[in-house]
């Protein structure tokens, strides 16, 4: 009983599979690639999160990040600096006290850098959307690339979000315009 | 806890004689009325006396009694409409900002209310102050008797407005930095005076006037859903009231 991750249906499509039938880089020592892809690679799956728990989501979140889903499948790894991270997963209920902070802790992320929104209260103030104290959505201070939605989100749903950003990654070109 | 109701508040009258009203008891803690010239003196012998060693303030609040006992959402009579009788028989509530309870109609308006624990006599004990005042309600501080009372106390001052007379820090512990205004106020609107954005040219965050229309969000309540009507029998009687009105419209025209 309880949760399974699933069986994998195929083996993982990794260009280090050293079993592959013809993986040119166990062939012959080398691969051919763009640079926009190789570097959309190393970001997708290496997206290191700023910390922002802000309310009851951050322990969705933690849960993720916990054991049982374990987001350092995905190379996600929670920093607890904005200098080292290229995500940052807000996680809760941003107030209009807190929003200068959070402009703050964004601005001192390093470029390129993403911001996933999680849950109703960050999407939009959610539940707290006409209260006094509560700014209505994170997007109001900084610009947002994925919305996760949900009161909160599971979970499930979070890593999905962290999925949807990979795929948003791989479709960017640094060098190629 | 085995002491009744009766006795402990004979014990408060004999100590305090006319200094405190001996309200109700509720779930075993009783309710003194304290004047907010003896507040502190009372809270002191409370501390101090060995009939009473209330060592520890466990909760300290503010209220504001404005538009106390005019109720929004009457709910004494329950019906089998649930929670729509709340939003259907009487009235919408007070959504709108102009129908707001005004003060000035009101004798005693705001109130401190303390909560306090005694170990050795396995007691509890609510005590209630109310502030003269309803422009600048003044109380004095507590600081001086439980220290637990510092931050309570700020927070009062903070969503209240009352004033504790005495109190060594007393500034916003909760609410933005330069905000106007004290949030649980009955009189406070609900949506706040400013919301905030990031302004690109300025380069910080900015604060606006709040755009947005104040609302209350009413729950809607649907019972006339096709999900209710799934059996046979609500289908088949359906179609004979159906069959009846058409009959009936026929035989009228």
């Amino acid at each position: 009983m309880g949760i399974n991750n699933p069986v994998p249906l195929a083996e993982v499509d990794d260009i280090l599979r050293p079993s592959a039938d013809a993986n040119p880089l166990m062939d012959r020592g080398f691969a051919v690639t763009s640079i926009d892809a190789l570097l959309n690679w190393a970001r997708s799956g290496s997206m290191w999160p700023m910390t922002f728990g802000l309310a009851c989501c951050a322990v969705e979140m933690m849960q993720a990040g916990a054991a049982r889903y374990d987001l350092d499948r995905f190379g996600v790894i929670f920093r607890p600096s904005p200098r080292q991270s290229d995500v940052m997963i807000v996680a809760g209920t941003l107030t209009n006290k807190m929003a200068p902070a959070f402009r703050k802790v964004y601005d001192q992320m390093s470029n390129p850098k993403w911001v996933i929104s999680m849950g109703s209260c960050a999407n939009g103030g959610g539940y707290y959307h006409y209260a006094y104290s509560v700014t209505r959505g994170c997007d109001r201070v900084v610009p947002v690339d994925v919305y996760v939605p949900g009161c909160p989100p599971n979970a499930e749903a979070l890593i999905y979000g962290i999925l949807q950003l990979q795929a948003k990654i791989r479709r960017e070109s640094t060098i190629a315009r | 806890m085995n002491e009744t109701a009766k006795a402990i508040s004979d014990r408060f009258t004999e100590r305090f004689g006319d200094h405190v009203t001996v309200g109700a008891t509720l779930a075993g803690i009783t309710t003194l009325d304290v004047g907010v010239d003896d507040w502190q003196e009372v809270c002191r012998a409370l501390r101090d006396d060995d009939d009473f060693c209330f060592d520890q303030l466990t909760d300290l609040c503010g209220v504001d009694y404005l538009g106390y006992g005019l109720s929004e959402w009457e709910t004494d009579d329950a019906s089998q409409e649930g929670f729509s009788r709340g939003v259907e028989a009487l009235g919408p509530g007070r959504f709108k900002w102009s129908e707001r309870p005004e003060a000035g109609n009101v004798q005693q308006r705001f109130a401190v209310v303390a909560h306090l624990l005694s170990y050795r006599h396995n007691q509890r004990l609510r005590l209630r102050c109310f502030a003269p005042d309803e422009g600048l309600p003044v109380v004095p501080t507590l600081v001086d008797i439980w220290s637990s009372a510092n931050w309570y106390e700020r927070e009062a001052f903070d969503m209240f407005g009352i004033v504790f007379e005495g109190h060594p820090d007393l500034r916003r512990i909760l609410t933005d930095y330069g905000f106007t205004g004290h949030p649980f106020r009955k009189d406070f609107p609900l949506i706040g005076n400013v919301e905030v954005r990031y302004d690109e040219q300025k380069g910080r965050v900015v604060y606006e006037p709040v755009s947005i229309e104040p609302r209350v969000t009413v729950p809607r309540v649907l019972r006339e859903d096709s999900r209710y009507k799934t059996d046979d029998v609500d289908l088949a009687a359906d179609a004979q009231a159906e069959e009846a009105a058409a009959q009936g419209a026929d035989d009228n025209g």
